[in-house]
């Protein structure tokens, strides 16, 4: 893999431990001078280390996307710092990939032109581009639907062609928004493994963001647990699991029993949430 | 690069896709399929109305000056052709109609973008652009004349001053509405300002930006031979207003004939260009 990456090789030299560092950010939706806007998320803290998976967990509306915004540098940080090894984040960047909760392909391209957009701005050779970009809509199962246009896919087709472009430039630092939202159980747990292989094989910093406890216990080696909206980090888990064995992690006791704990530190937030709603 | 060791696994939808029965639809549905298909039932339309414009004016029913035998003009036509004149008029209409067309839409698709990416752009042009849409363009004319002189020049300005407010306004709506998710993932690719705004914006608007255009093209056309109507000299509205001078209302009508052609022909021809431009957009598939 690492023979094939298109950027130029990594050259800092700093030990590494730190992947995001996220200080004292907190985000305001409309208002003005800190009056009357929805305030998505409060004093968030968080460092997410280099190279691992981290899950973020948390009920609908409590700020999950609007961090993965402000970590991929799309939207300004208003306050607070958010710093990666590469140094404080002041906007978008190639070494930050990210996979939006709504795919946000391309329509006017066709799934291979899609996963090519980015490698052509990365300046890879045109066959290294074809290689690659086939390479990877191959991982995400999408083989013999090159040429179809994003319209002409399922919902959960156009997730995975999101992935595939995403992944086929990779990045340092991986944002997935709910990536398996739209995907049914069997495809979801066959990209979880495949995401989890990836994973392994790259070690990127990756933060996904997702509603479902299984998923994060499954794939995440810490999982943050967010507070219903205004957003902060109320938990934070490490999943210690061994997973060289080969048996289905998903059966252990330990792992049955981490999930239902995280579930019910989430379903308190949810409730939370629901309450807040009205 | 070597694949992990995952289940092999090939989505049931994709063989599906891949091999689509066709199935052979039988003679008589087919011949039907067509003998029904839009464009026959269009054409059957117009042809019933030319039909009973000639049986109407040969029974005598409305005097030919009034209105005169289909047949009559189509004559006048045929000669035209035969003598060149057709093709002189229809060619310089075309011409200033495409002139003046192409320059109000180069002015207005990136004015239309940069209104709506630009504040100050915005503040200074939508007032300007919102009282110049509904007014009659064709009140512009005299200043045009004054300005740019009796001929072709003042004719094209006219031209592009009509085609540029549906497409400056659609364009500026398009744009508006593109989503910011698209734009972002274009950003995080390491995509500069200027390629965000040519690679993803435009194409992103250009469903909209075609139906300004569709609506541009028809003014276009109207404005031309109005403008030719009231300055005379050759071009179809020209030689319209001459025949008219000579009470020659064949030759009226031969115009009324012609622009009509000419007319449908530019009409349908941009929807083909529309249909094939959004080919990737699901309004093409039904
Ligand atoms: N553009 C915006 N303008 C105003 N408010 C917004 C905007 N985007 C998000 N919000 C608000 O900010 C809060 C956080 O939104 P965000 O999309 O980050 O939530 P989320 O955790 O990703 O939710 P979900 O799990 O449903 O995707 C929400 O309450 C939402 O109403
Ligand atoms: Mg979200």
């Amino acid at each position: 893999m690492n023979a094939a990456r298109p950027q130029p090789a990594r050259t800092d030299t700093a030990p590494g431990d730190v992947g995001i560092e996220i200080r004292d950010v907190s985000h305001q939706y409309g208002g003005r001078g800190g009056q009357g806007g929805v305030t998505a998320l409060d004093h968030i803290t968080l460092h997410i280390r280099a190279n691992e998976f981290h899950a973020l967990l948390g009920p609908s509306g409590c700020g999950k996307s609007t961090l993965l915004y402000l970590i991929g540098g799309f939207v300004p940080v208003q306050s607070g710092v958010i710093e990666t090894r590469r140094g404080v984040v002041t906007g978008p960047s190639p070494d930050r990939g990210i996979v939006f909760q709504n795919f946000a392909l391309f329509p006017w391209k066709t799934v291979l032109q899609n996963v090519l957009y980015g490698l052509e701005k990365l300046g890879l050779p045109k066959k290294d581009r074809e290689d690659r970009a086939r390479h990877f809509i191959d991982l995400v199962h999408l083989s013999g639907f090159e040429n179809a246009y994003p319209s002409q896919l399922s919902g959960g087709m156009q997730q995975r062609a999101a992935i595939a472009r995403t992944l086929a430039v990779d990045p340092e630092i991986l944002l997935m928004d709910e990536p398996f939202g739209a995907l049914d159980a069997q495809t979801r747990r066959v990209m979880q493994e495949e995401l989890r292989a990836i994973f392994e094989r790259t070690r990127k910093t990756v933060v996904f963001v997702t509603h479902d406890v299984q998923e994060a216990v499954f794939l995440a080696d810490r999982i943050s647990i967010m507070s219903a909206r205004p957003g902060r980090i109320q938990h934070i888990l490490d999943v210690d699991m061994d997973r060289s064995r080969g048996d289905e992690i998903t059966k252990r006791p330990e792992f049955v029993d981490l999930g239902e704990h995280i579930w019910g530190l989430v379903r308190d937030q949810a409730i939370a949430a629901t309450r807040g709603a009205h | 690069m070597t694949r992990p060791a995952s289940p092999a696994f090939t989505p049931a939808r994709a063989r599906g896709r891949a091999a689509p029965g066709p199935q052979a639809p039988s003679m008589l549905g087919a011949v039907w399929r067509r003998l029904t298909s839009d464009t026959v039932i269009q054409l059957a339309v117009i042809a019933v109305l030319l039909i009973a414009w000639e049986t109407v004016t040969r029974l005598g029913l409305v005097h030919p000056f009034l209105l005169p035998r289909l047949s009559a003009v189509l004559e006048r036509i045929y000669n035209n052709a035969l003598n060149g004149k057709v093709f002189m008029d229809l060619g310089l209409t075309l011409y200033r109609a495409a002139a003046g067309f192409f320059i109000g839409v180069a002015v207005a698709i990136p004015l239309g973008v940069m209104m709506a990416r630009n504040a100050g752009v915005r503040w200074f042009f939508d007032p300007l652009v919102s009282i110049g849409f509904p007014m009659p363009k064709i009140s512009f004319l005299p200043i045009f004349i004054l300005w740019f002189g009796i001929f072709d020049t003042s004719k094209i300005v006219m031209i592009a001053f009509s085609c540029f407010f549906p497409v400056v306004s659609a364009t500026y709506a398009g744009t508006l509405g593109v989503d910011k998710w698209v734009i972002w993932s274009a950003r995080s690719f390491g995509a500069r300002e200027s390629q965000v705004l040519r690679e993803v914006v435009l194409p992103m608007a250009l469903p909209q930006i075609l139906t300004g255009i569709q609506i541009a093209v028809p003014v276009g056309l109207i404005t031309t031979v109005v403008t030719e109507m009231l300055m005379g000299g050759p071009g179809i509205g020209g030689s319209m207003m001459a025949a008219g001078r000579f009470a020659d209302s064949v030759g009226v009508f031969a115009g009324i004939v012609e622009i009509a052609v000419l007319g449908a022909i530019v009409v349908k021809g941009v929807e083909r260009m529309r249909a094939y431009l959004l080919r990737w957009h699901a309004e093409a598939r039904h």
